[in-house]
């Protein structure tokens, strides 16, 4: 469960609003998409709920958690939140495996256990044949698809995923959607997509619409 | 896992930092193990003397420059105690006649009364040929014997003379070993002592009177110094605190060298990271672990570094010792140089580490994820 009320995020001592009292309520297990235009702030509220940073006032509670208050924030994200990133961010010189295992130092899981989920994962994105690859050698699907495995590795409640597909073609962007809907509908976990796409949006079960800090739409 | 593989993304800046902290510890040993082998002769020097004293001028910096007169010793000789004074002269010969004959650059003399007790020292059952009777023979360490191709029986021309080996001795210090032992007015003439000597090696009845003809000797003879012969090392204090000093400005040299090439490494490789430490931090992972991370990469470049400095050092003083004259150079290697290499090597790790992995571990998320 996802909880944000007057969520208000402002920089430059004020100067940018980035976000102006949001208020939103998304339910364990949903499929949210967001869209907008750029600097709209969806990234911003997206970093907000995904304990990445704090809100200037207001407050967002997070499966439970008030993030306004935890003083450890990395623990929430290490445990709660898995991420999707529009390049994927994943460690170049680590092979697919190693690169799911990377969350799961955070939380203090022994070797031999970290291998078994990362193959356990890769597995359900389809990625076993390719888990001793080294991410270099990934196409700009599987490396996604690696990403999404990874985002999954500590079971968080939450996958927030920022323009997943922008940087795909609409074949593997289709492909990577199907991909983290079966594995929000396997693991139960909220799905939150931020996207400029809109196929990607009809696919979702929610949708909300920003325009200059605050939300404007929120349709199912 | 990714300590290793981040430091073989960048191999050659990589190799050439651990070469850096590599080339400073390998200069630490190398200078240490041969400043501590001199020391180690020095020692065994005067300790194989078997004299329980030592007498030299008082004020001087340098022993040679000593000049213990024949009248000092004759007041030696008067305390009651003493048995022998045996006389010792020191020289370094560097001639075209030693050159000529085995290439060799100089050769410490150690001048020798014949008869005397630290003459019969070199009779020890190691020594071929016989001890020096006359002023025109020469007793050649084994070594020098080595780098002069001579035996006894043959003739070698230096400091004018012409003289004959008569023995090939072989003690414990390796710089004697190095060296040659003539009659003292050798080097009294070639040095215009008259019948004065450097240093005397002072033989007592009866060693448990040591302290007291010690105290005696001070007392008779104003000017003249008197050490036990064990401790006559630490008139050389100066000198050694010199090969000291030079280890240590080393060891400083390589701590800044080393300690920037590792530094610098380090602060490339965040800089090109930044992203990455960004996704590790989104993922979960703490500042300590990211500091952690950035850390041991730094730290393995100086304990690869460390290790391989430490195999150069031995490997380069013994390449030394095998081409230096032999007896000019000996090396001794001790559990203090190593734990002072590793120490070394563990200081430029933490120097060269902490700063970039602070920085690294300051990043916020955010910013690195949007870093281009």
């Amino acid at each position: 469960m996802i909880r944000t009320e007057q969520l208000v995020k402002t920089y430059e001592n004020g100067a940018i609003k980035a976000l102006q009292g949001v208020d939103v309520a998304i339910a364990k297990g949903e499929f949210a998409c967001i869209m907008g235009p750029s600097g709209s702030g969806k990234s911003t509220f997206l970093n907000m709920i995904g304990a990445l940073d704090r809100p200037t006032s207001g407050r967002v509670w997070l499966n439970g958690h008030d993030l306004t208050n935890v003083p450890d924030l990395d623990r929430i994200r290490a445990r709660e939140v898995g991420f999707v990133f529009q390049l994927h961010n994943l460690i170049p010189t680590l092979t697919a495996a190693e690169n799911v295992e990377i969350p799961m130092f955070a939380v203090g899981r022994a070797r031999a256990e970290r291998q078994k989920r990362a193959a356990e994962l890769l597995e359900l994105v389809g990625l076993t044949h390719r888990a001793n690859s080294i991410a270099v050698k990934l196409s700009g699907g599987e490396r996604q698809r690696v990403s999404i495995a990874r985002a999954l590795a500590n079971r968080p409640g939450v996958i927030l995923a920022d323009e997943p597909t922008g940087d795909l073609d609409s074949a593997t962007g289709r492909e990577i959607m199907k991909t983290l809907e079966q594995m929000r509908r396997e693991s139960g976990a909220t799905l939150i997509v931020v996207t400029h796409d809109l196929e990607v949006g009809e696919r979702a079960g929610r949708w909300f619409r920003m325009r200059d800090g605050r939300m404007t739409e929120d349709a199912r | 896992m990714f300590v290793v593989k981040n430091l073989l993304r960048r191999r050659v800046r990589t190799a050439l930092s651990v070469m850096g902290v590599a080339i400073g510890i390998a200069a630490i040993v190398a200078f240490s193990a041969i400043g501590d082998g001199f020391q180690a002769s020095l020692s065994t020097y005067f300790s194989e003397s078997q004299a329980q004293l030592a007498i030299f001028s008082g004020n001087v910096a340098d022993m040679a420059m000593s000049r213990v007169t024949r009248e000092q010793k004759e007041r030696v000789l008067a305390v009651p105690g003493v048995l022998e004074v045996s006389e010792g002269t020191f020289y370094v010969a560097a001639s075209a006649g030693l050159r000529a004959t085995g290439s060799l650059p100089a050769l410490l003399l150690f001048g020798r009364a014949p008869g005397t007790r630290l003459m019969r020292k070199y009779d020890n059952g190691e020594l071929r040929g016989r001890l020096l009777m006359k002023e025109d023979e020469i007793l050649l360490g084994f070594l020098a014997a080595e780098n002069l191709g001579k035996e006894p029986g043959d003739t070698l021309d230096f400091l004018e003379r012409t003289f004959t080996v008569a023995g090939v001795y072989k003690t414990g210090a390796t710089w004697e070993n190095g060296g040659a032992v003539v009659h003292n007015a050798v080097i009294q003439k070639h040095l215009a002592m008259g019948d004065a000597f450097s240093l005397g090696f002072v033989y007592l009845k009866d060693l448990r009177q040591t302290e007291r003809v010690q105290n005696d000797i001070l007392n008779a003879v104003p000017g003249l110094s008197v050490t036990k012969a064990t401790e006559v090392p630490d008139y050389f204090s100066d000198q050694l605190q010199y090969i000291d000093w030079f280890v240590w400005i080393v060891s400083l040299v390589a701590v800044i060298i080393g300690g920037l090439g590792v530094l610098n490494t380090m602060l490339m490789n965040v800089s090109e990271r930044v992203r990455e430490i960004g996704t590790l931090r989104a993922v979960g992972w703490s500042r300590p672990m990211v500091l952690w991370l950035i850390f041991s990469e730094g730290f393995l470049i100086s304990v690869i570094g460390g290790v391989l400095g430490l195999a150069w050092g031995v490997a380069g003083a013994e390449i030394l010792v095998h081409f230096a004259p032999k007896g000019f150079i000996h090396t001794v290697y001790t559990a203090e140089i190593f734990g002072k290499a590793a120490v070394v090597a563990a200081v430029l790790g933490v120097v060269g580490s902490l700063y970039p992995a602070f920085r690294a571990s300051r990043l916020s998320p955010i910013e690195a994820l949007k870093y281009e």
